[in-house]
């Protein structure tokens, strides 16, 4: 995990997902109209969470400081600025998704129940200016997929990580043995 | 010094039998430390590849009970590949043809093992 170059990933997760600066501009400038209505999309959040059996059995006494987190992450999409500590702070979120061992899953699928509990809230910030509403949205679907694409790498390594040493418990072998041996195979 | 002494150790093992195709000797890292193997033979394969069956034989041994592990023998359908421990921090690895007379090819390399034993 030290490993991760943060600022070359920032790039790519930019490059991947379109937060142009134009974009992370514009979610600075809707800061106003939507930080003050990300205290109900976090209760619907969690609401839809507690109404699915698969989710609800992972907020059980946890709901409250996940709130608070989550409320506060949310603010951070409309502050900025979304550089190399943005990246490894959402790299810290996968990493302990999969520490707790969340499905995979949550991840986009909690992006997707975020998404649309946003719409209306820009969509009334915007007051029928369709041009600023499609703008908005997509600098918003940006860093949503910005944060999703980092955390889903963090998960990835994670799982194998925790995949390789469960591997060299069953099997015995050092990490040395493990690197040589894949090194002598290596392409 | 020691390389040269443990290449020796592998001359000689070689020449105790015309089925004896090649060995190596292996730090359980997997690295090659020594060895007689044919041309175009991978040493780092080699070397990573004993020292892991080496380890998974080890823990196979250990977990159906039949207690610490003495070798590791693969046969396959142009010969056999057998590695025995020497000592705590390698492997000996040795490669027969498919006709060898395994009995013989045991004790030589369990010869060959206990002088590596010293060595390592």
């Amino acid at each position: 995990m030290s490993s991760v170059n943060y600022a070359e990933l920032t790039q790519y997760a930019k490059s991947f997902t379109g937060l142009t600066p134009d974009r992370e501009a514009l979610l600075v400038e809707l800061a106003p109209d939507i930080v003050p209505q990300l205290e109900l999309v976090t209760d619907r959040f969690y609401q839809t969470l507690q109404d699915i059996p698969q989710t609800a059995s992972h907020l059980e006494g946890r709901l409250d400081s996940l709130r608070t987190t989550h409320r506060q992450w949310l603010e951070s999409l409309f502050s900025g600025p979304y550089d190399e500590d943005y990246t490894r702070q959402m790299y810290n979120v996968g990493s302990v998704h999969v520490r707790v061992k969340l499905p995979v899953e949550f991840m986009s699928g909690g992006m997707t129940l975020i998404q649309g509990e946003l719409l209306p809230v820009v969509a009334a910030a915007c007051e029928g200016d369709t041009a600023r509403m499609a703008a908005a949205m997509q600098a918003i679907n940006a860093i949503l997929g910005f944060s999703l694409l980092v955390m889903q790498e963090s998960f990835q390594s994670g799982t194998l990580a925790e995949e390789l040493d469960r591997f060299l418990a069953i099997s015995g072998m050092s990490r040395k043995l493990f690197d040589n041996l894949a090194s002598a195979y290596a392409a | 010094m020691r390389a040269d002494m443990l290449t020796s150790i592998l001359n000689e093992l070689n020449g105790t039998s015309a089925d004896i195709e090649a060995s190596a000797v292996i730090s359980t890292d997997g690295l090659m430390m020594a060895a007689l193997l044919p041309a175009g033979m991978d040493e780092d394969r080699v070397g990573a590849m004993s020292a892991a069956m080496l380890s998974l034989g080890d823990r196979t041994a250990t977990e159906l009970a039949r207690g610490g592990l003495e070798q590791v023998l693969i046969k396959g359908d142009t010969g056999y590949v057998l590695m025995i421990g020497a000592g705590e921090d390698a492997v000996l690895t040795v490669l027969a043809k498919p006709d060898a007379k395994l009995g013989l090819i045991f004790l030589d390399v369990k010869r060959a093992a206990e002088a590596t034993t010293k060595l390592v």
